[in-house]
C-alpha cells in the first residue's frame, strides 16, 4: 500500500494542493487571492512536471495494475503540467482585466488536471472513467465560468449534456466489456481480446468505449459541442480546452486500444481510420466560412485531432510516437496562438472576429510575424515545426499500409491551409481601411506567443529531442 | 511602380540581392569542369534522422545547368528590378522575397533528398504567392495570388503524397539511391498511383493543360517578377521534376501518352491563345506556356534526340524569354503601355533596347545563326525520333513554332519598327542597369548559336546523361546538320510563320470572338471558390446549428449508424431463439408499457410526459417482480418516484413545450425506433453468449460459509463490499451537507 502510494505521489500532492487552495482562499479575502493561487497551481505545475520527467524510466504499476506509470504516461503528463501551466498563467492578466478572476478557477483547473493525470495512467477501466469524469466535471464548470454571460452559460450547459451522453456510451462499454472479459483491468482484456476470438459483446464494449473516447478529444461525428463551447467560453477557458484535456484524452484513447485492445488491432483500426478521416475534413471544410477565429480554432482542433487519430490508427510503436510528438507540437502552436487571442480587444472589449486582424503587420510587425510562423505552422507548411508532426503521422500511416488515409490526410491539409493562409493575408495585405484590433499585450502573453513561435522556427533543428522521448514513450505503450 | 526614375538607385536593399546571386554564380560556374569531367558533387548533413529527413545536396549535369540559369538570370534580373522598383515603398520587401525564392529555387534543384526537395518546392510556391500579391491594393493581384498558390498548393500536396508512396516502394528518399534502381518503381504496384501524383505536381506547377489557367494570371505581378519567376525558373520547376524522375518513371506507355497529350495539346493551345493576346505580357506569357508544353512532350520520350532537344530548348527559352520580358518591362516604364496597337517606331527611341529585342526574337522565332534554331532543329529530330506517333508531334511542333514565329514579330518587330506610333508618354531608353540584363541574355543567344559546343560539352551532354541516367547518349549541337528532314521543316515553319504574321490582326479578331464565346476553366474559377464556400455554409448549417436537440440527434444517429455498422460488417446478427412463454400478465405489461410511452411521445405537457415515462419505470419495476427478484424491483420503484418528483418539481418552472417542426419529429422518431430495435438485437445476442460466471460462482459459494447470508446482493453491499458501501455513503452525506449549506443560502455576516 505504501509503495503504491509513493507511485501516486505527484496525483496526491496535487489533489491536496487543489484542497488547500481552496480551503485557504474561502477562509481568507476569496477573489483577492486569486492571482496568487494563479501563480502559485502553475508554479506546482512546473514543480510536478519536473518531478515527473526526472523520476527515472521505468514502469511501476500501483494498485494491482489500475494505475500505471511508465514514460508514455509521464511523456503526456509533463506535456499536460506545462501546457496547462502556460494558460493559466496568460489567462491572468486577461481575467482580472475583465473581472473573470474567481478563486475557483486555478482550483477547478488544478481537479481537471489531477483527472488527466489519473486517465494518462488509467491501467483499468475504472480508473480511467475516475479521471475521465474528475476532469470532465471541473471542465463543465469553468466552461461556464462567465455566470452572467447566456453563452458561457449555454456552452456550459451544452458542454455538460452532451459529455453526460457521451460519459452514458463509455460506461455502456465499460459494462460490456467487463461482462465479456470478466475484468475491468486492462492487462486482463487483452488476455481475452485476442485477434480472431474476440466476441461479439467485446466487440461491442470497444465500439462504445470508442464512441464515448472519440466525443472527448472532439472528433467528428462527435463534435459538435466544440465549436459552440470553443466560442461560449471565456477565451481563456477555451484555450485550456485546446490544449491540455486534448493531449490527455488523445493519450487516454492510446491506452485503451493499446493496453486493453492491443490484440485486435485489425478490429479497431478502421473505426479510428474512419473517425480521423472526417475529423480532418470536416475541420478543414467547416473552418472555411467561418468568421470568429475562437470557432475556427474550434474547427482547427477537430481537423488536429483527425491527424492526431491518423497515428493512432497505424496501430504501431511508430505511430503512437507520431501521435505524442504530434500532440506536442500542436498543444505549443496553440499555446502561442491564444496567447494573441487572448490580447484582441478594441476599446477594452474582448473581440474575436477575424476582420480585426486586418492589416496587423502595419500596426504590430513584430507580432504579425509570429502569428504567420504559428499559422504556417499550424497548416503544416514546410519547414516549420507543424509540418514534421503531420509528416510523422501520415508517414506512420503509410507505413502501417495505410496509403489511402495518408492520401486524405494531405489532402485535407491543403484544404485546411487555405483558411490559415486566409488570416496570414489578412494581416499582411487585408484592408487598410477596415477598424483592427488593438493590442494590449501583457508582457506574460508577448513571451508566450514569441516562444512558442521561435520554437515552430528553431525546432525543426532536432524538436528539441521530444523525438527520442516520444520513442521511448510509445515503446513503453506498445510492446 | 515608380513614376521617376530617382537619382539614388544604388541604395542596400536593391544591390545587395544582386551581390548573394553574382556569387552564387561565380560558385556554381566553377562547378563546371567538374561536371564535365563526368563526375558528380554530393553533399549531406543529417536534420530529423528519425523521421528520415537529411539535407543532402547533389550537383550534377542537370542540376548545376539549372542552378546556372537560376543564379546567372537571378543576378541580372536583381539588377533590373533594383532600378525597376528604386524608391518604391516596399522594395526592401521585394528584395527579399526574391532572394529568398531564389535560394528556394536553388534548394529545389539541388536537393537530393525527396523531402527536402518538397520543402523547398513549398517554399517557391510560398515566394511566388507573396510576389504575384505584391501589389496588393489591386483585387486582381490579390485574385491571382491566391489562384496561383491553391493551383500549385494542391500539386505541392500532391507530391507529398507521391514522395511518400516512393518512400514506401523503394525505402528511400534518397534521389540517388532511386536512380540506382531503375526499375524499382515502374515495376510496382503502386506504379500509376505515384505516377499520377508526380504528374498533377509537375503539371500544376509547371501550368500544364488542364491546370494553365493561374500562369496567364500571375502576370499581375511586376514584371522582374514574370521574367524571373514566370518564365525563366519557377514554372519550369514542374519540368525538372519530370526530368529528375525520368530514370525512375519513364519508360512505360502511360508516362510516354500523359506526357505527350498533355504537352501537344497545351503547346498548340498556348500559342494559339499567344497570338490573340494584345498585351504584350500575355501574349509573352502564353509562349511560356507552349514553350513548357514543348518541353513535357519531349520528355515522354527516352530517345537521346528528345532530351537533348528539351535541354537545349530549356536553355534557349530561359534566355530569350527573360530578356523579351525585360525588354517589355523597359518599354512599359518607357512609354506607360504594353498594348500592341498603341506601339510602334520605337527603335528612334530606344535603339539598345530594340536591338535586344530583335536579337531574343530571332532565337525565339528559330532563325539561324542563334540558339533557337539549334534548339528548333533539334526538337525536329526528337519529335521524328517519336516512335509511335512521329507525325502527330512533328505536326504539333510545327505549327506551335510557326505561331512561335508569328508572335515573335508581333513582340518584338512591330513594337520597335515602322512609324512612330501614339504611346501615352513619349517614348525613352531604359537606364543601363536594366537594359544590361536583356542585352546580355539576347546576345548569349548569339553567341551560344555560333559556338554551340561551348555549352554541348559543359552542360547539355553531362544533363542528358542525369535525365537518362547513362552516359553518351546525347546528341551534338550543330548549326549545319546538313539538308535533311528537319531542316526543311524548319522552311516550312519560316513560310507558314510569315503567312500566320501577315494574317495575324484577323486571325486575332477571330480568336477573340471565339474565346469570348467558350466557357473558360478561369472564368470558372470564381464560381469554384464560391461553391466552396457554399458547401461550407451548408455543412455548418446542417451540422452545426448550435441547437443541443440536434446534436443530441446526431450523437444518436452515430451510435445507431456504429452498432448497426458492426453488426453487419462483423456478420454478426445472430438472433437467438429466446422468445419465452409469453403467459397474459407479461402481454398486460407490456400493454402497459407501451400506454405510458406513447402518452411520453403524443402529449404537449411535460408534466404529463414525465408521468407517462414514471409508467413505464414502474412497468419495468414488474417485470422484475415477475422475475423474482423483489429487492431489484423496490429499487427500480424508489428511483423511479423520486425521479418523477425531481423532473415534475423542474418542470413546473419551465415554459411549455414548444411544437417542434413535424419533419424532425419523424426522424426523431425513426431513429429512436432504429437504435431501439438495434439495442435489443444487441442484448439478446449478447445474452445467447456465455457471460463470464466466475464471479457469480465464487459468491454463490462463498457468501454462505464467509459471510452467513443467502442473499447474494446483500452480502456483497454489506460484506464483501462493505467498505464501498461506507464510502458510498459518506459521500450522500457529503453531499447532503453541501446542498444543505446551498440551500440555506449566504450567511448574513457575508450579505452586508
Amino acid at each position: 500500500m505504501g509503495a503504491d502510494l509513493t507511485i501516486l505521489l505527484p496525483e496526491i500532492f496535487l489533489s491536496l494542493c487543489a484542497m488547500a487552495a481552496l480551503i485557504f482562499a474561502v477562509y481568507t479575502t476569496k477573489d483577492e487571492v486569486a492571482p496568487l493561487l494563479v501563480w502559485g497551481t502553475a508554479a506546482v505545475f512546473v514543480a510536478l512536471a519536473l518531478w515527473v520527467a526526472l523520476s527515472g524510466n521505468v514502469t511501476r504499476t500501483a494498485f494491482g495494475g489500475m494505475f500505471v506509470d511508465d514514460a508514455f504516461a509521464r511523456f503526456a503528463k509533463v506535456t499536460i503540467l506545462l501546457s496547462a501551466a502556460a494558460i493559466l498563467v496568460m489567462s491572468k492578466d486577461y481575467m482580472v482585466k475583465r473581472d473573470l478572476l474567481r478563486f475557483e478557477y486555478p482550483v477547478l483547473i488544478a481537479l481537471a488536471v489531477v483527472g488527466m493525470m489519473i486517465m494518462v495512467s488509467a491501467g483499468d477501466l475504472m480508473m480511467l472513467y475516475m479521471g475521465l469524469e474528475l476532469q470532465s466535471l471541473a471542465l463543465y464548470v469553468v466552461a461556464s465560468l462567465r455566470r452572467d454571460s447566456v453563452k458561457s452559460t449555454e456552452a456550459g450547459l451544452k458542454y455538460f449534456v452532451l459529455g453526460a451522453l457521451s460519459s452514458g456510451l463509455l460506461l455502456y462499454g465499460a459494462s460490456l466489456t467487463y461482462g465479456f472479459a470478466g475484468t475491468t483491468s486492462f492487462a486482463g482484456i487483452i488476455s481475452v481480446a485476442t485477434d480472431g476470438n474476440i466476441s461479439v459483446g467485446l466487440l461491442f464494449g470497444l465500439v462504445f468505449l470508442t464512441a464515448g473516447l472519440a466525443f472527448k478529444v472532439s472528433a467528428a461525428p462527435f463534435h459538435m459541442w466544440t465549436p459552440d463551447v470553443y466560442e461560449g467560453s471565456p477565451t481563456p477557458v477555451t484555450a485550456f480546452f485546446a490544449t491540455a484535456p486534448k493531449v490527455a484524452a488523445m493519450a487516454l484513447f492510446a491506452r485503451v486500444v493499446h493496453d486493453a485492445f492491443g490484440g485486435v488491432v485489425g478490429d479497431w483500426q478502421q473505426i479510428l481510420a474512419f473517425l480521423a478521416v472526417i475529423s480532418m475534413f470536416l475541420g478543414a471544410i467547416a473552418a472555411i466560412g467561418q468568421r470568429d477565429i475562437k470557432r475556427l480554432m474550434a474547427y482547427s482542433s477537430i481537423a488536429h485531432m483527425g491527424f492526431a487519430l491518423v497515428g493512432l490508427s497505424a496501430g504501431t510503436a511508430q505511430g503512437v510516437e507520431a501521435m505524442l510528438i504530434y500532440m506536442a507540437i500542436y498543444v505549443t502552436m496553440n499555446v502561442g496562438t491564444f496567447a494573441f487571442i487572448l490580447t484582441m480587444e478594441q476599446d477594452g472589449r474582448h473581440i474575436t472576429d477575424i476582420g480585426g486582424l486586418n492589416m496587423l503587420s502595419a500596426r504590430e510587425p513584430a507580432k504579425a510575424l509570429a502569428m504567420l510562423v504559428l499559422f504556417f505552422s499550424l497548416a503544416g507548411v514546410p519547414p516549420l515545426l507543424g509540418f514534421f508532426g503531420k509528416y510523422g503521422v501520415l508517414l506512420a500511416a503509410v507505413d502501417a499500409g495505410l496509403g489511402w488515409l495518408a492520401v486524405a490526410g494531405a489532402i485535407a491539409s491543403v484544404i485546411g491551409a487555405f483558411y490559415y493562409l486566409r488570416i496570414v493575408f489578412f494581416m499582411y495585405f487585408g484592408d487598410p481601411e477596415a477598424r483592427g484590433t488593438d493590442v494590449a499585450v501583457a508582457p506574460v502573453q508577448g513571451a508566450f506567443l514569441i516562444a512558442s513561435a521561435a520554437v515552430m522556427v528553431l525546432g525543426i533543428i532536432n524538436l528539441f529531442g521530444v523525438e527520442a522521448l516520444a520513442a521511448s514513450a510509445a515503446i513503453a505503450l506498445v510492446n | 511602380m515608380t513614376s521617376s526614375f530617382s537619382r539614388s538607385w544604388l541604395s542596400l536593399a536593391g544591390l545587395l540581392p544582386v551581390a548573394i546571386a553574382t556569387t552564387l554564380f561565380i560558385l556554381f560556374l566553377q562547378a563546371v569542369p567538374v561536371i564535365a569531367a563526368g563526375r558528380t558533387l554530393r553533399q549531406v548533413w543529417q536534420w530529423v534522422p528519425g523521421l528520415g529527413v537529411d539535407l543532402s545536396f547533389v550537383i550534377d549535369g542537370l542540376s548545376l545547368t539549372f542552378a546556372l540559369l537560376i543564379s546567372g538570370i537571378g543576378a541580372l534580373v536583381m539588377l533590373y528590378s533594383a532600378r525597376y522598383l528604386a524608391g518604391h515603398v516596399h522594395q526592401a520587401r521585394f528584395s527579399l522575397l526574391l532572394t529568398s525564392f531564389m535560394l528556394a529555387m536553388l534548394g529545389l534543384v539541388l536537393s537530393d533528398n525527396l523531402l527536402t526537395l518538397f520543402v523547398f518546392w513549398e517554399l517557391t510556391t510560398i515566394t511566388s504567392y507573396l510576389l504575384i500579391g505584391f501589389d496588393h491594393s489591386a483585387k486582381k493581384a490579390r485574385r491571382s495570388a491566391l489562384q496561383a498558390l491553391l493551383v500549385t498548393g494542391v500539386g505541392g500536396l500532391a507530391l507529398l503524397a507521391a514522395i511518400i508512396l516512393i518512400g514506401t516502394t523503394a525505402g528511400t528518399f534518397e534521389l540517388s539511391e532511386l536512380r540506382a534502381m531503375p526499375a524499382i518503381l515502374t515495376g510496382s504496384t503502386l506504379y500509376l498511383p505515384i505516377l499520377v501524383l508526380v504528374l498533377l505536381a509537375a503539371f500544376t506547377k509547371s501550368a500544364q493543360m488542364p491546370f494553365h489557367f493561374w500562369l496567364p494570371n500571375a502576370m499581375a505581378a511586376p514584371t522582374p517578377v514574370s521574367a524571373y519567376l514566370h518564365s525563366a525558373t519557377m514554372v519550369k520547376a514542374g519540368i525538372y521534376l519530370l526530368a529528375r524522375m525520368h530514370p525512375s518513371l519513364s519508360g512505360t506507355d502511360v508516362w510516354l501518352w500523359t506526357l505527350t497529350i498533355a504537352g501537344a495539346v497545351t503547346t498548340v493551345f498556348a500559342s494559339i491563345m499567344a497570338v490573340r493576346q494584345t498585351d504584350l505580357k500575355l501574349a509573352l506569357a502564353y509562349t511560356t506556356l507552349m514553350a513548357l508544353g514543348a518541353l513535357t512532350l519531349l520528355l515522354g520520350n527516352s530517345t537521346g534526340y528528345a532530351i537533348t532537344a528539351a535541354v537545349t530548348f530549356l536553355i534557349v527559352h530561359s534566355l530569350y524569354k527573360a530578356a523579351l520580358f525585360l525588354v517589355i518591362g523597359i518599354v512599359d516604364h518607357g512609354t506607360g503601355t504594353r498594348e500592341v496597337d498603341r506601339l510602334s517606331g520605337l527603335v528612334r527611341a530606344m535603339p539598345v533596347t530594340a536591338a535586344a529585342a530583335a536579337v531574343a526574337a530571332l532565337s525565339m522565332a528559330g532563325f539561324p545563326p542563334f540558339l533557337g534554331f539549334i534548339g528548333k532543329e533539334l526538337k525536329y529530330a526528337g519529335a521524328l525520333a517519336v516512335a509511335s506517333e512521329p507525325v502527330l508531334v512533328a505536326g504539333a511542333v510545327l505549327l506551335s513554332s510557326a505561331l512561335m514565329f508569328a508572335v515573335a514579330g508581333i513582340v518584338a518587330l512591330r513594337p520597335f519598327w515602322g512609324k512612330a506610333g501614339d504611346p501615352p508618354k513619349p517614348p525613352k531608353e531604359g537606364p543601363w542597369a536594366m537594359l544590361l540584363g536583356p542585352v546580355v541574355l539576347a546576345g548569349l543567344g548569339a553567341f551560344f548559336g555560333i559556338m554551340p559546343s561551348v555549352i554541348a560539352t559543359t552542360l547539355v551532354n553531362p544533363t542528358v546523361t542525369a535525365i537518362l541516367a547513362e552516359p553518351g547518349e546525347a546528341k551534338p549541337l550543330l548549326l549545319w546538320a546538313g539538308i535533311n528532314l528537319p531542316l526543311l521543316l524548319s522552311i516550312a515553319t519560316f513560310v507558314l510563320g510569315a503567312f500566320l504574321y501577315a494574317l495575324h490582326r484577323p486571325l486575332r479578331r477571330g480568336l477573340i470572338w471565339i474565346t469570348q464565346r467558350t466557357p473558360s476553366l478561369d472564368g470558372g474559377w470564381d464560381g469554384f471558390l464560391a461553391g466552396v464556400m457554399a458547401v461550407c455554409r451548408w455543412q455548418t448549417q446542417l451540422l452545426q446549428t448550435g441547437i443541443l436537440r440536434r446534436y443530441l440527434f446526431l450523437t444518436f444517429a452515430t451510435a445507431f449508424v456504429a452498432m448497426a455498422g458492426t453488426l453487419v460488417a462483423k456478420d454478426a446478427i445472430d438472433l437467438p431463439n429466446l422468445v419465452p412463454d409469453v403467459l397474459p400478465k407479461h402481454g398486460m405489461l407490456f400493454v402497459l408499457i407501451f400506454l405510458g410511452l406513447a402518452l411520453t411521445v403524443i402529449t404537449q405537457s411535460r408534466i404529463a410526459a414525465i408521468a407517462g415515462l414514471g409508467v413505464v419505470g414502474i412497468g419495468i419495476a414488474m417485470l422484475f417482480i415477475l422475475f423474482s427478484a423483489p429487492d431489484v424491483a423496490i429499487t427500480q420503484l424508489l428511483v423511479e418516484t423520486l425521479i418523477v418528483v425531481l423532473f415534475a418539481a423542474a418542470a413546473l418552472r419551465l415554459p411549455h413545450l414548444p411544437r417542434g417542426g413535424s419533419g424532425w419529429r419523424f426522424w426523431d422518431a425513426m431513429l429512436a425506433l432504429g437504435l431501439g430495435v438495434t439495442t435489443t438485437a444487441i442484448l439478446l445476442m449478447v445474452t445467447a453468449s456465455p457471460v463470464d460466471r466466475e464471479l457469480t460462482g465464487f459468491f454463490e459459494g462463498a457468501s454462505w460459509p464467509e459471510a452467513f447470508g443467502r442473499n447474494i446482493v446483500n452480502v456483497i453491499l454489506v460484506d464483501f463490499r462493505a467498505l464501498d458501501t461506507f464510502g458510498e455513503i459518506a459521500v450522500v452525506l457529503v453531499a447532503a451537507i453541501g446542498a444543505y449549506a446551498l440551500l440555506k443560502g449566504t450567511p448574513e455576516r457575508q450579505k452586508k
